[in-house]
């Protein structure tokens, strides 16, 4: 027997193996070329369902409207597991050149160092930006120089069931509501009806107490939000907070307070009820807007995030995401990202985003195009966001908070609005927050080296 | 190539005397066990053993924000975890639910098989729709339950309001929220135990339910002194895969109540997946993978000490 002979065997193997992985990326690279001389500009983005199909229409209109570059748009499921999924894949052939990351995720793209700040992009191009939202642009900026561009921007607003009012003749809330305004409408709902409406709830999500925050004047963390510094302490256990679960718990007395839990269905069954005319008051995203006003059968009423009594409101930060340009790719790639943000912003992509999906129009002339005046002619209340977006001045309480790890303080908050929503002390709670969410940030800033 | 080995005799010498048929193996046997074992335990080592040690020493360092180990320290994870009453409150619930899980599977898998090895007509359709959740997703199963479970227009809360009951908040309540997980998953994990119990039901001899019966032996005491007994070897199975099978539960969690509310329903698996994916925070979701698999590896352990002595095999 050949001493040759055991090698046969394994070597038939090895061969088998590397003739499947040739043939295969043999015809992965045949079907990837590409059909024309356009630079490919592979773009990330997190937008599912309806926003998914305006979105595309942004891509293709920007396709269409030149030769150089080219646009590859590919879904990477929530916001939360996209993040990951970047800093990843940072450095390989698979990263985006542009991608689209959620507004909490800011300060961990800004310490990655893995973005091209587009404030550079700005500065080669001469690019205006004084016509884009201040309040967005401050929230994607770091010391004056802008990181990222917002794309899809919202704001959190209060909806009611105008309908509900007028049946029951309520006056409605003014544009920019106190708790307490608020309390009376929800309570006369509850009364008038019956008990048979619900008045009001506040979903337990942790955007919404940031944003209560937020609008009273009052930061999360020290250094002014991660403004001018690393946070290394929270601060929720403050007055804004205690006067907001103390609205929220005044309600839960009078009965008219609703709580939809926290689950996966929380949002959905929040929405449902309302839409069904069993809940007069809830705050949302402004995003929810376009599909509000597609199924409901009543009239839509819109005012401003309520406020503390005694106080005017500070204004509120803006949420969704930003666009972001990956610095592992060759410079034309990074031009072409840029072309592709610069696309979106146009004022007639802006108008035709927010007719479509309710997010808000970031330059201000596209209030001028036909669009939105034939939108606002046929729903006035839709107005409203984009004025309580228009009239905040960007201070370091409105313009996001800039801490990493903002997924696990969400989470923290949550908690705290269960613990409160179920009965517990509202301090407490709040102190127990700011105690897990301080642990965080400790090994947060040791593991990262920040002192 | 048929030669034997003469290296290491001695040890081998007292193994053989102990052990007359022991195999030793050849030049020739090693190299066929390596090609034939070699590609699953190269898969193996590559898939399996590695992520394990790489998850125990990521698990002793802090981890930035891209997920790199930056700084040794040790237990510290561990003894952080211990300490925190957030994590242990997760274990209290994963215990919680495990046992629930396990226990209310077996004993609704048991009671269906028994009834449905009844030889009556029209039985197979019974057969049927017991065993019909084996082929039902996560995700359809917690579309379904949810829809149930709904506050204002689910099935639960309409029956409760027909016979003017105060409604229940399933999900929104931390107890009842438990509760609506471990209906779930029991109702998920029972078509497939109903089925392996019933083949074993089927498989125990007529014979010994013929001399009962001529005894004149109550047929509840024929199924705690006959069928137990002859279908144990399928209950440790079924015991141990349901035990395992839960501590690992994710996609129901995931999908009805993310954990919540408070904290009520967050398992390990659950909050393993949530610090890394969400926190970003791998060394702490490292160490405690780790304190979930010694948990894991010491229930089967207790499993195959006592549980398995009780076996009729």
């Amino acid at each position: 027997m050949s001493k040759y002979k055991k090698f046969a065997l394994p070597l038939i193997i090895l061969l088998a193996i590397l003739v499947v992985v040739f043939t295969g990326k043999a015809f992965s690279t045949k079907t990837a070329a590409a059909k024309d001389n356009r630079t490919e500009v592979v773009f990330w983005h997190e937008m599912g369902g309806p926003a998914e199909k305006s979105l595309m229409k942004v891509v293709d209109g920007f396709n269409k409207s030149q030769t150089k570059y080219r646009v590859v748009p590919k879904y990477q499921g929530s916001y939360d597991a996209a993040i990951q999924k970047i800093l990843q894949t940072h450095g390989t052939s698979t990263s985006p050149a542009v991608f689209q990351a959620f507004d909490i995720s800011a300060a961990q793209m800004m310490h990655s160092k893995f973005t091209t700040p587009v404030q550079k992009f700005i500065d080669a191009d001469n690019f205006d930006v004084s016509k884009i939202s201040p309040v967005a642009r401050s929230f994607y900026s770091d010391k004056g120089k802008q990181q990222a561009m917002p794309f899809n921007t919202s704001q959190t607003v209060l909806y009611y069931n105008a309908s509900l009012l007028e049946k029951y003749g309520i006056t409605p809330p003014p544009v920019s509501p106190t708790y307490s305004d608020i309390t009376r409408v929800a309570k006369e709902i509850y009364e008038k009806s019956n008990h048979q409406v619900k008045g009001m709830t506040v979903q337990i999500y942790g955007w919404l107490l940031e944003q209560a925050m937020a609008n009273a004047g009052v930061s999360l963390t020290n250094n002014n939000d991660g403004h001018t510094g690393i946070p290394t302490k929270a601060t929720i256990n403050n007055k804004a907070a205690k006067e907001f679960f103390e609205w929220i718990r005044e309600n839960q007395k009078n009965g008219d307070f609703i709580s939809y839990g926290s689950g996966a269905m929380a949002g959905t069954n929040q929405t449902t009820s309302f839409l069904n005319g069993k809940l007069g008051i809830y705050m949302q995203s402004s995003a929810s807007m376009s599909q509000l006003n597609k199924k409901n059968k009543n009239k839509l009423g819109i005012t401003y995030f309520p406020h503390p009594d005694g106080q005017k409101a500070n204004g509120v930060a803006i949420g969704g995401a930003a666009l972001w340009i990956s610095n592992d790719k060759p410079k034309d790639v990074q031009q072409g990202a840029f072309e592709f943000i610069k696309y979106s912003l146009k004022p007639e992509v802006q108008a035709q985003w927010q007719k479509d999906t309710g997010y808000l129009a970031l330059n201000k002339d596209s209030q001028q195009t036909k669009i939105l005046k034939d939108l606002y002619k046929k729903h006035p209340e839709a107005r409203v966001p984009s004025q309580q977006l228009q009239e905040a001045v960007p201070n370091n309480f409105n313009s996001g908070i800039l801490m990493e790890g903002m997924q696990k303080t969400r989470q923290i908050e949550q908690f705290a609005m269960e613990s409160i929503y179920n009965g517990g002390d509202i301090v407490k709670a709040l102190k127990d927050a700011d105690k897990k969410i301080d642990e965080n940030l400790t090994t947060t800033n040791r593991a990262n080296g920040y002192h | 190539m048929l030669k034997t080995s003469t290296t290491n005799v001695v040890p081998e010498k007292k193994v053989e005397a102990k052990n007359k048929t022991k195999f030793r193996l050849t030049a020739n046997d090693k190299y066929y066990a390596s090609i034939f074992a070699g590609p699953s335990l190269f898969l193996l080592g590559l898939f399996t053993f590695y992520p394990m040690f790489r998850t125990l020493y990521i698990s002793m360092f802090l981890t930035n924000t891209f997920g790199n180990t930056t700084l040794f320290v040790g237990l510290e994870n561990y003894v952080k975890l211990v300490t925190s009453p957030d994590f242990v409150s997760s274990m209290w619930v994963t215990l919680v639910y495990v046992v629930g899980v396990t226990f209310f599977t077996i004993a609704m898998g048991l009671l269906l098989a028994n009834l449905a090895s009844q030889k009556l007509p029209g039985i197979a359709i019974f057969r049927t729709l017991y065993s019909v959740t084996m082929g039902v997703s996560v995700s359809v199963a917690a579309i379904f339950w949810l829809f149930i479970f709904n506050p204002s227009a689910g099935f639960f809360t309409l029956l409760t309001k027909l016979l003017h009951l105060p409604t229940v908040n399933w999900l929104s309540n931390p107890t009842m929220a438990m509760w609506a997980i471990i209906i779930t998953t029991v109702w998920m994990h029972l078509g497939f135990v109903f089925l392996v119990f019933l083949g074993a039901i089927e498989s125990v001899p007529t014979t010994l339910y013929e001399a009962a019966d001529v005894e004149g032996v109550s047929k509840h005491y024929q199924f705690f002194h006959i069928t137990l007994p002859m279908i144990s070897p399928t209950l440790f199975f079924i015991s141990t895969i349901t035990i395992i099978g839960s501590f690992k539960s994710f996609g129901l969690i995931d999908l009805i109540t993310k954990g919540g509310p408070t904290n009520a329903t967050n398992m390990l698996v659950y909050r393993i997946y949530n610090d890394a994916f969400f926190g970003g925070n791998y060394a702490k979701s490292s160490a405690e993978a780790i304190i979930l698999t010694i948990i894991i590896a010491f229930f089967t352990y207790l499993q195959f000490k006592f549980l398995e002595k009780k076996v009729n095999y």
